[in-house]
């Protein structure tokens, strides 16, 4: 396991965002964390991401207990979020964006012409057909933005890939072309978190299942050992479900 | 694309404009900017007037009438900030003017702008302030009022009114000639007296000021304003304060006079900036046709002049004309 | 570039290639503003004439460069203005009052300058209040500081007497000076001015922190989550911004020798105008130096221009605010027609 959480918790104020969660990645694989919205996945992210420290259980990386300080401290473990805000500056370039914080050096300066080179190679390596490297972040489209986050996480030596619900802002058509981004980087190696409130997204990718409600883990469940419908039931919660069509069922 | 036609001709209607634009000035549209049209020289009035300050248009006036009188092209141009006075005085020269009138408050400031004009043998006058500095400086002479002898002369009269504690409202931030006057006041008034210093731009705020003050100080018996429109503010002091404090200034303006009449300020000393405006005209003018120089290296005295009571009434119908 | 062109990107002219970029828009202004002079103005445009209009735009350029930064980051210096005269405070008394040598004396307010700098780019950072109030705070209690020091060590509201301090000629020669080029005297402000854009402008484009400064100033939370250190990146802006106002301070001071304890005041907002002008977004995240030097010009040349077209005195403010507001309306026209090519 590359990246490993047991009994982790965290609390703000007097609010308990997450107890007792225990999960795992491993390289090569894609785990995906469900839940519907409130069920304490963005507290999880973050945690893993470094932009929270936990407050209860242990954080693993490669089976050493640590605690991390800052996102950067993540980003050297190879630890790579790409955000649902996508961390990306709309304004800036896709090459500026790409390498915004590990720019590469050319004496003093950015190696511009380097940056440039190496975006555009990359982003070709991982099947992206952006037009112009050139042109700003915030005209690309949602699914596109995506893609270069991701080529980015990957390029820059992540090992662990955590993505913050990357589908969730998309029509079918793009929610299916990062999906199979996702398949990729898993396909170089890396482990992938993915999370997501779509369980029909989650499934075709995934691995391994965390399913999250109300900060607690109701379950964690590899491939094997669930169905698409088990698992859409289990998320939405299956009583509930059933006493909801209960009562919408006509008289 | 549609809409730069739009542009251009806005920017041709002001092209127009600038071509016919009026103001005081004799009306030769070509620019200004080069050697004297036809018949006439060219001048250049550089003071440190803010625009729009009642004391400086009436000099504005002054010189102006001037240039009528004489055929010859005035320009006026005034900023309070040293370093912009400057750079007026270097177009002037690069216009190649024959002549340049300054007034000179903070004189170190200006000393390499009129050197260049000097070397450039540009005859210049200077007026108003500074004129400790301006035979040093190479100005033929200096028109203006000598700030000690009118402060000293405001000093007697107010003390003569009964006046122990004076406060003198300095307008604008470093003009020596302003510390002066207030220097000269306190020399024969035989009290005390406190500076307090305020900006001409913002007579509200001048207002409020002298409010505080007298309301803070209650043996504050005199005030003494240096300029006509501070004058003007500081009798709304006093009136809000509920103050019985006596009040005087320098210069004058319509308002100044006829409150001078209505018994709310009880003298002006008159510098009679008219002639700052138009007797610097009248020696470049000579300087230039017939190499007149005036004032034999002594500055030419245009005040003090005291209005009160008594000549009030005709003074104020010259005020009103913008000549006094 | 050895990439194979895409064909879905259309041939983009060169032109317009060149007028997509945030600074060409404003030479567009320049080229107008320069012609409506210079066609009414034989002075205007004689080597004279520039020498003229050059000087005011390279002292406002200097400062419009270090604010266009800053405002690419995302924040505003309010006390830029304020700060030029302190730091000609600082030098004229010590150098005249306390016997400092020139270059001590500029020094000691170079120190004074970089502090404040600092403080203003702490503040900000730590307490997350916009960088218009703190900087507006600033701006205030140096207003106070210099009238009231200024006061208590002279009594009066000046200080002058620069010319007689030790250290004077040299110091004045290298930031007061002038050169002459083929018979005209330009200011060596200029030549500091130039050089402060050419620097601005390498560090915008070809440094690490550069791309610091438009992150930071694009979308600071997304800068900080992939690693800029965005507090330090504002400190050192603000810092520059205070080194540029101890600059032109300095530059000021010695060539008249002498400072008014209000100098400065009003002049922040002027820093920001030519920053505009030169397609910086009031925003952040996007702009260039190049192109608040050239606001810095168009601004030198209508503020002289007028004077040179002998308009009337009174109307100066409002043809000023005239000429700018077409400046700054061509320049959107221009980059609005440029881009309609891209997106």
């Amino acid at each position: 396991m590359i990246l490993e959480t047991r009994g982790i918790g965290k609390t703000f104020g007097s609010v308990l965002a997450l107890r007792e969660v225990s999960m795992g990645v491993e390289a090569g694989r894609v785990t995906c964390v469900l839940g519907d919205n409130g069920a304490g996945k963005s507290t999880l992210i973050k945690i893993l991401a470094g932009v929270h420290q936990h407050d209860a259980g242990t954080l693993l990386v490669d089976g050493e207990e640590v605690r991390l300080t800052s996102p950067r401290d993540a980003l050297d473990r190879g630890i790579a979020t790409v955000y649902q805000d996508l961390a990306m500056i709309p304004l800036m370039s896709v090459w500026r964006n790409f390498f915004l914080g590990s720019e590469p050096r050319k004496g003093l300066a950015f190696d511009v012409a380097g940056a440039r080179k190496v975006a555009r190679e990359e982003l070709r390596a991982m099947g992206i057909d952006i037009r112009d490297v050139d042109q700003p972040v915030g005209t690309l489209s949602g699914g596109e933005r995506q893609s270069v986050a991701i080529a980015r996480a990957v390029h820059f030596g992540a090992r662990v890939l955590i993505l913050d619900e990357p589908t969730s802002a998309l029509g079918v058509k793009q929610a299916g072309v990062v999906l199979r981004y996702i398949a990729r980087a898993r396909d170089r190696g890396l482990g992938v978190v993915f999370i997501t409130h779509n369980p029909h997204h989650a499934y075709p990718v995934g691995d391994r299942f965390l399913l999250l409600n109300r900060g607690a883990s109701v379950g964690e469940y590899g491939k094997a050992d669930i169905t698409p419908q088990e698992l859409t039931a289990l998320m939405a919660g299956g009583a509930e479900l059933e006493e909801l069509a209960h009562e919408l069922q006509r008289e | 694309m549609r809409r730069t036609p739009i542009v251009l001709a806005l920017l041709g209607a002001l092209a127009l404009t600038g071509c016919s634009s009026s103001g005081g000035q004799s009306a030769q549209s070509p620019p200004a900017a080069s050697a004297p049209a036809a018949g006439g020289a060219g001048f250049a009035v550089i003071t440190h007037g803010a625009p729009g300050d009642s004391f400086w248009d009436v000099v504005k006036n002054g010189a102006e009438a001037a240039g009528e009188q004489y055929g010859v092209t005035v320009t006026y141009q005034g900023d309070g900030d040293p370093a912009k006075q400057s750079q007026l005085i270097d177009q002037a020269v690069s216009q190649k003017v024959d002549g340049i009138v300054v007034s000179m408050a903070n004189p170190d400031a200006l000393k390499e702008a009129i050197g260049k004009a000097v070397a450039a043998k540009i005859p210049v006058v200077t007026i108003n302030s500074g004129a400790d500095s301006s035979k040093a400086f190479g100005a033929i002479t200096h028109v203006g009022q000598s700030e000690d002898v009118a402060g000293r002369g405001a000093g007697e009269q107010l003390k003569a009114a009964g006046v122990t504690k004076l406060l003198c409202v300095i307008h604008e931030a470093g003009n020596v000639g302003l510390d002066q006057r207030c220097k000269g006041a306190e020399e024969t008034l035989g009290g005390t007296v406190e500076r307090l210093q305020a900006d001409v731009s913002n007579l509200a705020d001048v207002t409020s000021k002298v409010t505080a003050k007298l309301q803070s100080d209650q043996q504050v018996n005199g005030v003494l304003a240096l300029n006509p429109a501070v004058a003007v503010a500081a009798r709304d002091a006093i009136r809000d304060a509920g103050s019985q404090a006596k009040l005087a200034t320098f210069d004058l303006s319509a308002d100044v006079v006829t409150a001078i009449q209505d018994g709310e300020i009880l003298f002006a000393v008159d510098q009679q900036q008219y002639l700052q405006g138009y007797l610097p005209i009248t020696f470049l003018n000579l300087y230039k046709g017939n190499l007149n120089t005036v004032g034999g290296g002594l500055p030419v005295n245009t005040g003090p002049g005291f209005v009160t009571k008594d000549n009030a009434a005709q003074v104020a119908r010259l005020a009103e004309a913008g000549t006094r | 570039m050895t990439v194979a062109a895409d064909e879905r990107v259309a041939s983009v002219g060169p032109a317009r290639r060149l007028l997509i970029r945030p600074e060409l828009g404003a030479v567009v202004g320049l080229v107008v503003v320069f012609v409506f002079f210079a066609v009414q103005s034989p002075v205007f445009r004689s080597p004279d004439g520039i020498a003229n209009w050059l000087d005011p735009a390279a002292t406002l350029g200097i400062m419009a460069v270090a604010v266009a930064l800053l405002m690419i980051g995302g924040e505003f210096d309010l006390s830029a203005g304020v700060l030029t005269g302190t730091s000609g405070l600082i030098l004229v008394t010590l150098a005249t009052r306390y016997g400092f040598n020139v270059w001590a004396a500029m020094l000691a307010g170079l120190v004074v300058a970089l502090a404040v700098g600092y403080a203003n780019g702490l503040i900000v950072t730590r307490t997350r209040l916009p960088s218009f109030i703190v900087t507006l705070g600033t701006f205030l209690m140096l207003q106070g500081v210099n009238l009231g020091v200024t006061k208590a060590i002279t009594g009066t509201v000046q200080v002058s007497g620069l010319r007689r301090a030790p250290g004077f000629e040299g110091a004045s020669a290298v930031l007061a000076g002038t050169i002459q080029i083929g018979g005209t005297s330009f200011r060596v402000a200029i030549l500091w001015w130039v050089l402060a854009t050419a620097l601005a402008t390498w560090v915008l484009m070809r440094s690490r922190a550069g791309n610091w400064i438009f992150a930071v100033g694009g979308n600071e939370q997304a800068a900080r989550a992939v690693g800029v250190p965005a507090a330090r990146t504002k400190i050192a802006l603000f810092m520059t911004t205070a080194f540029a106002a101890w600059l032109v301070g300095s530059i000021l001071a010695l060539r008249y020798t002498s400072v008014q304890a209000n100098i400065g005041i009003g002049q922040e907002f002027i820093y920001i105008i030519a920053a505009v002008i030169g397609g910086c977004l009031l925003t952040g995240g996007y702009g260039s130096a190049i192109g608040a030097a050239i606001g810095a010009v168009i601004f030198g040349m209508a503020d002289k221009g007028i004077v040179f077209l002998g308009w009337d005195a009174d109307w100066f403010k409002f043809f000023l605010g005239a000429m700018l507001l077409l400046a700054t309306l061509a320049n959107r026209l221009v980059r609005r027609y440029a881009e309609e090519v891209k997106h």
